[in-house]
């Protein structure tokens, strides 16, 4: 676990030298990816404390559900006491970027490895193939590349030498994604370039979910490791309900083990969705705070100010439910009110969100509100409605926007009201957490003042886009010689404090993916335990055909969610005159 | 509650709810924050035994007596009365040793905004007393010099002066003269005009002449039918003995009442926002304890020494300069219960009840300092005994840090430490709140940073820069996972555009208001004196020698092996701050 904690960017050169992990050789056991990650000196303590070796392949080979025995895993660790560093050079590492001409992997694989790349994250020696069915050279995957490709703003000066080095280490090989014999010839190729070195491979799914499961058969058959790791992250959807989720796993699972399967959610790649562990777990402040005792509301709120703009193809199929809230908002949800783990590993932390998600109630039809943008004419310019999109069918009932009050029943959260709302075509564009605490019990400064002071409490506000910042709302005093008070912000803007560009979501979860850190990816029964909170709700949506609240495109979204807020008596943060 | 009204421009929706008086709120407030005294005068007297029931005959039928009676707490009172009252009353404010330095610097600047922005009566007067010979014109000359106007509103600045002055005269007379006190009450009295009479002295004299004015004052030249208030400033004696002595004589001539101990540190912006910050966020309270706080920091800094000024500091030393006064008030504040209410007697009480729960201060927890002469960049800094006005061999510690004890449930164990000299390397005054380690730490050995010292720790600073900031840990963003300790902060020069009122403006329209609140009671002035009144005698009878430190430098390094000794830091003088 502690070495996902080592950066490798240049701005920490305290902990370079432990950075890139030479990824053991693992003969016997093909199938399983170890992410022995290296550890300097500075954690060997930890790995005395690991579990016997062998133990953790019995377990890890189940894979299964059973929490005891997730827990036991990822003993990695004892192992990285043998390495040495010699072999460290004698391994190699491709990546494989499956659906290589699409545009997830124009827009942010492709940047995310360069940025990788240019800051020397990547071990050093390392190949990219792209795999698609177009039929296209290697320079004309570089040439495509190329031009997505940026440099961080704070060193470009070598940039142009960078990523003539990096587009040399692009290669590119066309093939059908269920065709076993291609995969072959990609696993020729990649022999060819890892030279007898160790190899390890991952591989990104970035294609669409019907040709998942072929992909993942044809490459873990023909194109897995001989004698390191192979390892698959696999993009949304999972599935659009339990069933076909549980199907997919159940598919993924006859050719990967769970250890190989990186379900990717690039909301917890943020930064300040780190951060608020951080935040949580470093400061004495706040954890004792954080329960049904002192907060009476959290919201996750999540607005796009674009709609489909004739690309909802896919989105119709799936709805904003599917599409933000049953992953993205419920990840952030679970990381926002679990337990304090053990430890920082991938396993306790991801129990202790397992937990969080089983102890919700399953969410009811009255406690959503759905929301569909209709078109608007504003200054001269018509915005088309989501049923004007010619990829949408005229008569959809797909929500655009929900909005959704959930319940955890443990200890803990007994009764607070976790908020939800997400939509397109809204007037803003934003994602954030916003704590709301109680009142002041017994204020002394309530009768004085021309406020309601049990409406100005207190308010935590995490906001992941855009500018990301923490702030606190408190009241104080106006300066001047009356006593009236003020709510205004303690905050922290990261913009002005950090002049260092944030790095994109992707770029820290495939570098997690390289080095085997599943801390921020979705295990299994994670992903079982939120589907069974959604799932009753989606399938009643659909066979009640539940007509969505029409709103206007570039509103604040359907009145709707006030009064669903409102049976909860909270207000939404988000729409506070002082916002 | 009403006390707390404001008048600027800024508030008008409190002016709506007053609906049916002109906006002259200051009248209107100060009923009502006297009705809210009267209400505490029992609370008064079992506090303080010495200030008795009588209600003195001069004020027979002005608001304040009524006060006194008790009758106004009834809610009889109506608003149209006190627009009455606005019309037929007045205030007067004589200033006694007006051609003194605080005089020119503080008081007429400060009663001169308080005009400036409405905040007084419709009907006032301004008397300057003092032994030299002047006239009412050299007077308004003299205050003119000193008077600015709000940044934020100034065009009608020159004629407000104007108006102002208008209302400033001059009666020169001694301090000891009771003729000469009954020439100014008749002055008074012409200017009242037939009108409900109230008067307000402030005493800028030395301590020496204090009881003489406040017996001629209060013989010769009280109000004849509304109150009379004195305002006393520090010094508050030299130790126990001398200030109960000093008490004792006030009340031969005063009620407790109409005694106002001014403390203008109490009167800062930041030190008013402590309680509102404390009790109306949620978020602080359940973290105001032992539980959570490792420990308290009171720190007051100037970057100036004397300066030829030392003679009455010498006499005193920044122990009773500071420390005991400005410093002990905010701890007390800081740590105290939370009041029934916000009323002047409750808050006091509460206080009153933290400064009785300390430890009286030993020798052993107090470093003291005295600043040498320095030269830097070519300049020589003089020491403190270069001063002429001070003796070559005086002792007076121009800095002091000391670690101070409440054992009282909240706060057992926790070191309050304070620290406060001249001379040092930059002027400030804070409160700094250090936070315990974060238990079982999940973070604590990945991170280069020891997390049980990047404790949490939040800052209010009181000056310069009146500033709230909380310490955090969070994360650096980047790929790796480093933390970093930044600020959650609120500037009040970014927040707010307003020019922050001085303490004096505060503090004096209290006094004219009646509220209590930031003034020093009895009771709370004894229990302050009892905690350091034997430390200051062991620290003078064993000539305990200061360390010497040099002009603008951090202080005697004595402070911090103190602050060691309880495992604690001072926050000002972090790597980061």
């Amino acid at each position: 676990m502690a070495t996902q904690i080592s950066p490798c960017c240049s701005s920490s050169t305290t902990f370079s030298s432990s950075s890139l992990n030479q990824e053991p050789p693992f003969a016997s056991a093909k199938l399983f990816n170890f992410s022995t990650k290296s550890s300097t000196s500075r954690w060997a303590f930890k790995i005395h404390s690991r579990t016997d070796p062998k133990n953790h392949f019995n377990l890890k080979s189940t894979n299964g559900y059973p929490l005891n025995a997730v827990s036991l895993q990822d003993a990695e660790k004892p192992l990285a006491k043998e390495l040495v560093l010699p072999e460290q050079t004698e391994s190699n590492l491709s990546v494989t970027v499956v659906g290589a001409s699409g545009d997830l992997a124009k827009k942010k694989i492709f940047p995310a490895l360069f940025a990788l790349f240019y800051e020397d994250c990547l071990p050093p020696n390392f190949i990219v193939f792209g795999y698609a069915r177009t039929k296209m050279t290697d320079e004309e995957l570089r040439e495509m590349i190329s031009r997505t490709l940026t440099c961080r703003i704070d060193k470009r000066e070598n940039c142009g030498d960078k990523m003539e080095e990096f587009l040399q280490r692009c290669f590119y090989h066309s093939g059908q994604y269920d065709s076993e014999e291609h995969f072959a010839e990609l696993d020729e190729k990649l022999k060819q370039k890892e030279e007898g070195k160790v190899s390890n491979r991952l591989f990104y799914l970035s294609i669409p979910p019907n040709i998942f499961v072929d992909v993942v058969r044809c490459a873990s058959c023909k194109a897995s490791s001989g004698n390191g790791w192979t390892r698959v992250i696999v993009e949304k959807p999972f599935g659009r309900d339990s069933e076909s989720s549980g199907e997919l796993t159940r598919s993924l699972k006859q050719y990967l083990a769970e250890e190989q399967i990186f379900r990717i959610d690039h909301y917890l790649g943020k930064e300040l969705v780190e951060n608020l562990s951080v935040l949580r777990f470093s400061n004495l402040v706040f954890e004792p705070l954080w329960s049904r005792n002192y907060i009476r509301n959290v919201q996750f709120i999540f607005s796009e100010d674009f709609g489909t703009e004739g690309r909802g193809g896919y989105f119709d199929n799936y709805g904003i439910i599917r599409d933000i809230m049953q992953n993205h908002l419920l990840q952030i949800l679970a990381l926002f009110a679990m337990e304090t783990p053990v430890s920082l590993d991938a396993e306790d932390v991801r129990n202790e969100k397992v937990k969080v998600l089983r102890s919700m109630r399953k969410l009811r039809l009255e406690d959503v509100v759905i929301g569909q943008y209709k078109g608007q004419s504003k200054g001269g310019k018509t915005y088309l409605g989501y049923t004007e999109d010619p990829t949408v069918p005229n008569d959809s009932l797909t929500p655009t926007f929900a909005a959704a009050a959930l319940f955890i029943d443990n200890a803990r959260w007994d009764g607070v009201p976790f908020l939800m709302k997400a939509g397109k075509a809204l007037n803003t564009r934003r994602a954030e957490i916003r704590v709301q605490f109680r009142h002041v019990p017994g204020n002394l400064y309530k009768r004085n003042f021309g406020m309601d002071m049990d409406k100005a409490t207190n308010e935590l506000v995490l906001r992941v886009q855009p500018d990301e910042a923490i702030y606190l709302k408190i009241n104080n005093k106006v300066p001047g010689l009356g006593m009236r008070l003020d709510r205004s912000d303690l905050n922290l803007l990261y913009k002005t404090r950090y002049s260092k560009e944030i790095s994109d979501a992707y770029e820290r979860l495939l570098l997690d993916a390289i080095e085997g850190e599943r801390r921020l990816f979705i295990r299994s029964d994670e992903l079982d335990a939120a589907w069974s909170i959604f799932t009753p709700l989606l399938k009643e949506l659909e066979t009640k055909k539940i007509t969505p609240e029409l709103y206007p495109y570039g509103s604040r979204g359907p009145v709707g969610a006030h009064y669903l807020a409102a049976e909860y008596n909270v207000r939404w943060g988000d729409l506070a005159e002082d916002e | 509650m009403a006390t707390f009204s404001p008048s600027s421009s800024s508030s008008s929706s409190l002016l709506h709810q007053r609906t049916s008086i002109p906006p002259k709120q200051c009248y209107y407030s100060r009923k009502f924050s006297l009705q809210q005294s009267t209400k505490r005068v029992s609370a008064i007297h079992l506090h303080d035994g010495a200030s008795t029931k009588k209600v003195s005959p001069v004020k027979a039928d002005g608001p304040a007596t009524i006060l006194k009676d008790g009758i106004l707490s009834m809610p009889s009172v109506t608003l149209p009365e006190e627009a009455i009252d606005e019309e037929n009353s007045t205030v007067s404010i004589t200033v006694v040793g007006a051609s003194g330095d605080l005089a020119k610097k503080k008081i007429f600047p400060a009663l001169f905004a308080l005009y400036y922005e409405g905040y007084l009566p419709k009907h006032f007067t301004i008397f300057g007393y003092a032994r030299s010979k002047m006239s009412d014109a050299e007077l308004r000359t003299m205050v003119s010099k000193t008077l600015t106007c709000r940044i934020d509103q100034r065009e009608n600045c020159g004629e407000k002066m104007d108006r102002f002055l208008e209302r400033c005269f001059y009666h020169p007379g001694q301090y000891d003269s009771q003729q000469n006190f009954l020439e100014l009450d008749k002055k008074l009295k012409e200017h009242e005009d037939g009108r409900v009479a109230n008067r307000l002295f402030y005493l800028s004299i030395p301590p020496n002449i204090f009881i003489d004015a406040v017996k001629c004052a209060s013989t010769s030249a009280s109000a004849a039918n509304g109150w009379t208030r004195v305002i006393v400033e520090k010094p508050f004696g030299r130790d126990s003995e001398s200030s109960a002595a000093l008490t004792r004589s006030l009340k031969q001539y005063l009620d407790e009442d109409q005694i106002f101990r001014i403390d203008h540190y109490l009167g800062k912006e930041l030190v008013e926002n402590l309680s509102v910050l404390r009790f109306s966020n949620l978020i602080f309270e359940p973290l105001w304890s032992r539980q959570y706080i490792r420990n308290v920091q009171f720190i007051f800094a100037e970057d100036f020494g004397t300066e030829g000024r030392g003679g009455y500091f010498d006499n005193y030393g920044i122990i009773r300069d500071i420390m005991q006064n400005h410093l002990l008030q905010i701890l007390a504040l800081f740590a105290m219960e939370t009041p029934v209410s916000l009323d002047a007697e409750d808050i006091r009480n509460e206080k009153v009840k933290v400064l009785r729960s300390m430890r009286p201060l030993r020798v052993e927890d107090v470093v003291t300092g005295q600043y040498k002469s320095h030269t830097r960049g070519g300049v020589k800094y003089p020491a403190y005994t270069d001063d002429k006005t001070v003796p070559n061999d005086s002792l007076t510690p121009t800095f002091a840090a000391a670690a101070l004890f409440i054992d009282n449930a909240r706060w057992d164990g926790v070191p309050f430490l304070m620290k406060a000299g001249k001379a040092l390397h930059d002027r400030r005054a804070e409160i700094r709140v250090q936070f315990r380690h974060v238990p079982g730490n999940l973070y604590n050995k990945n991170i280069g940073t020891d997390l049980d010292e990047a404790t949490n720790e939040l800052v209010i600073r009181v000056q310069p820069d009146e500033a709230i900031y909380l310490k955090i840990n969070n994360k650096v963003p980047g790929l790796g996972m480093r933390l970093d300790r930044s600020n959650l902060n609120l500037l009040y020069a970014a927040r707010y555009a307003k020019e922050i009122p001085d303490a004096y403006e505060r503090l004096l329209l209290d006094a004219i208001e009646g509220e209590r609140r930031l003034f020093i009671r009895s009771d709370e002035l004894d229990a302050a004196w009892s905690l350091f009144t034997p430390v200051l005698k062991e620290l003078e009878e064993k000539k305990v020698l200061p360390e010497y430190y040099p002009y603008g430098s951090r202080g005697p390094v004595g402070s911090h092996y103190l602050a060691a000794r309880y495992k604690v830091r001072w926050g000002d003088v972090g790597s980061e701050q």
